[in-house]
């Protein structure tokens, strides 16, 4: 990671959110209809100057916008297995003993392996054959990213044909210690083109 | 009852009400009561009383009370208590509100918190802030999810055919004791079990003339005026609407009934939850690049009289004002800060150079930045590096430590904190 190249976290991630959906006008009240907020989420009818504006001035109206784009997201997710947008996973209690040699999702469709010792660590991103995407991931290749719990890039690649994508460890600490340290949690997610 | 997007309407608001109200008190124990009841000073208070109350809050987290489910979507009565604290601060004019109702009943008895029973008073002014607070979320809460108008006065009035429901529900299941009122509600002398108490199953069987008879002869059965026949404008324009009435009633009936196969509305994954921010900028740069041309399609406010009625007056927006209390803040800096020695070294370490934040914050102290968190996440998330937690605590240090940290007072601290958080706001995005 380049010293001054600005990159978001998950923390500031969710520091936005907080900052969109937190602030109230007083007198606040919807200025756009579900029609013309599902065009412009489509693409299909960029807002006006003039809606922008009643859309960033009024967050009661961008609060409908968040629940229109959820929709339209879990809309595309159940339509087909396409949906999958990532999966996280946690280091369990049991795994700040020894250090894991292996991590798994919550899906149970990723795992993460560590082989190496001191130093010399490479991390392996593993797809699990029953998982509901799996064909069209193999077929597709597309570009995946593992981050950290603090959003923090682990590893980033193509499957190769048996699912599976290898890379040197970045960090400088042994994988059970940099996880601990970041949160103590991963996701495994497509890179968006 | 249960509307779309709604949080507080269930039988759970009790409980975060009785909460609210023990919280308050401790922290108005904490706060001099002074600039509460000057005009000009009121608005100041509210940081204070934001802080002490959530702190208060969290400290009884663990109480059977706090950790009880507040509502069937399964956000426990310290979540809501919490939210709702934090929503008071976003809207200060109900704290003016109470402020002024607090200087009027000082006029009227003096120190009346310190007296006997005063008390129970003090908590009723925080109850009746609160009480108009949830209605006035729950209908943004509505707005957002469903996209139609709503009102607080509005909210009030769904649960105020709600509780009537309720009420004529209970009449009829009693129709023997109760011959006469059901009679009433009815327009019929009842000799024999009426067919309607049987096929009133919920909410959505309830016939609008019902209500309307039921609140027209309540007065007669011994209780007060019905609400639908008192003096009071809140409800005007449903008196004698029973279209209104009657569509209001099949609103939370259809609700309640679709709401009961789906007990979660989403539960979105850590990494899905802000994925409409993508939405939302893409919408904006979209129109910023290729706006549309025109014409403009922006709603009409569409306002019934039912939304208008809103009993509560509304004062104007709440200026910052110097708050330079200075036994507070020595109170602040007194408070042992119990950290350990190289919490600062270590948590300033641990935080993410790189990051938007920290960039936008840069020229702030990392007492500041951590006051933002806290404000903005709460002291406990699953993102904080350990290295920013307490120990003791396992959460972020309280605002007291930070301003012990920071060497500042704890009005400064708030002040920092606030003008970091318009910074953040007004900051571009990466």
């Amino acid at each position: 990671v380049k010293e001054n190249e600005l990159k978001t976290t998950s923390l500031d991630r969710k520091l936005q959110e907080k900052l969109l959906l937190a602030r109230r006008v007083e007198g606040d009240r919807l200025q756009l209809a579900d029609a013309v907020l599902v065009a412009a989420l489509d693409g299909s009818r960029p807002l006006t100057a003039v809606e922008r504006a009643a859309l960033e001035a009024s967050p009661l109206t961008v609060r409908r916008l968040r629940h229109l784009a959820i929709e339209r997201r879990a809309a595309r997710g159940a339509s087909n297995d396409a949906g999958w947008v990532g999966s996280a996973g946690m280091l369990r209690a049991a795994d700040s003993g020894g250090g894991p040699d292996q991590l798994t999702t919550d899906d149970g469709c990723w795992s993460l392996h560590f082989v190496g010792r001191d130093g010399d660590w490479r991390v392996i991103l593993q797809l699990a054959a029953g998982a509901p995407f799996a064909p069209r991931l193999m077929q597709e290749q597309p570009l995946l990213r593992v981050v950290d719990g603090h959003g923090a890039v682990v590893l980033q690649g193509r499957l190769d044909a048996d699912g599976e994508c290898e890379a040197a460890w970045p960090f400088a600490s042994a994988p059970a210690v940099h996880f601990q340290q970041a949160g103590a949690a991963f996701a495994v997610a497509p890179l968006r083109p | 009852m249960r509307l779309p997007g709604t949080r507080y309407q269930e039988h759970g608001w009790e409980q975060v009400r009785k909460l609210l109200g023990q919280c308050s008190l401790q922290a108005f124990a904490r706060i001099d009561p002074a600039p509460l009841l000057e005009p000009g000073a009121a608005p100041g208070t509210l940081p204070a009383y934001v802080d002490l109350a959530a702190e208060a809050l969290h400290a009884a987290g663990r109480s059977a009370r706090a950790a009880a489910p507040g509502n069937s979507y399964g956000d426990s009565v310290l979540e809501l208590a919490l939210t709702l604290v934090y929503e008071l601060q976003a809207r200060p004019g109900e704290w003016l509100a109470f402020c002024s109702a607090l200087a009027a009943e000082h006029g009227r008895l003096g120190a009346f918190w310190h007296k006997p029973g005063g008390e129970a008073l003090l908590r009723k002014k925080f109850n009746d802030m609160y009480a108009v607070l949830r209605d006035q979320v729950d209908s943004d809460n509505y707005q957002a999810a469903c996209g139609r108008p709503c009102s607080a006065n509005r909210m009030y009035a769904y649960r105020m055919l709600d509780t009537a429901y309720g009420e004529i529900a209970r009449l009829f299941a009693g129709w023997r004791e109760h011959a006469a009122q059901v009679g009433a509600i009815l327009g019929r002398p009842i000799e024999a079990e009426p067919i309607e108490a049987r096929q009133l199953r919920s909410i959505s069987d309830c016939r609008p003339e019902w209500v309307l008879r039921w609140s027209e002869s309540l007065e007669r059965f011994g209780g007060s005026a019905g609400p639908l026949h008192t003096r009071s404008k809140r409800f005007a324009s449903l008196k004698g609407n029973a279209g209104k009435i009657g569509a209001m009633l099949r609103e939370i009936g259809e609700y309640e009934q679709l709401s009961a196969n789906r007990d979660q509305d989403w539960l979105l994954d850590a990494g899905e939850a802000t994925l409409w921010l993508d939405d939302y900028w893409r919408v904006l740069g979209e129109s910023m690049e290729a706006a549309t041309p025109g014409p403009d399609q922006i709603l009409e406010q569409i306002e019934e009289e039912l939304d208008r009625a809103d009993t509560h007056e509304r004062d104007e927006p709440a200026r910052e004002c110097e708050n330079t209390d200075a036994a507070q803040a020595e109170a602040g800096l007194a408070q042992a800060v119990s950290l350990p020695p190289r919490f600062l070294e270590l948590a300033r370490a641990a935080q993410d150079a790189g990051s938007w934040t920290a960039h936008v914050l840069a020229g702030d102290s990392l007492p500041v930045r951590l006051a933002v968190y806290l404000k903005l996440l709460g002291a406990a998330d699953d993102s904080y590096p350990a290295d920013w937690l307490d120990p003791a605590t396992g959460a972020l240090p309280t605002m007291q430590q930070l301003a012990a940290l920071d060497q500042m007072s704890l009005p400064t601290l708030r002040k920092r904190r606030d003008a970091a958080l318009s910074r953040l706001a007004a900051a571009p995005r990466p």
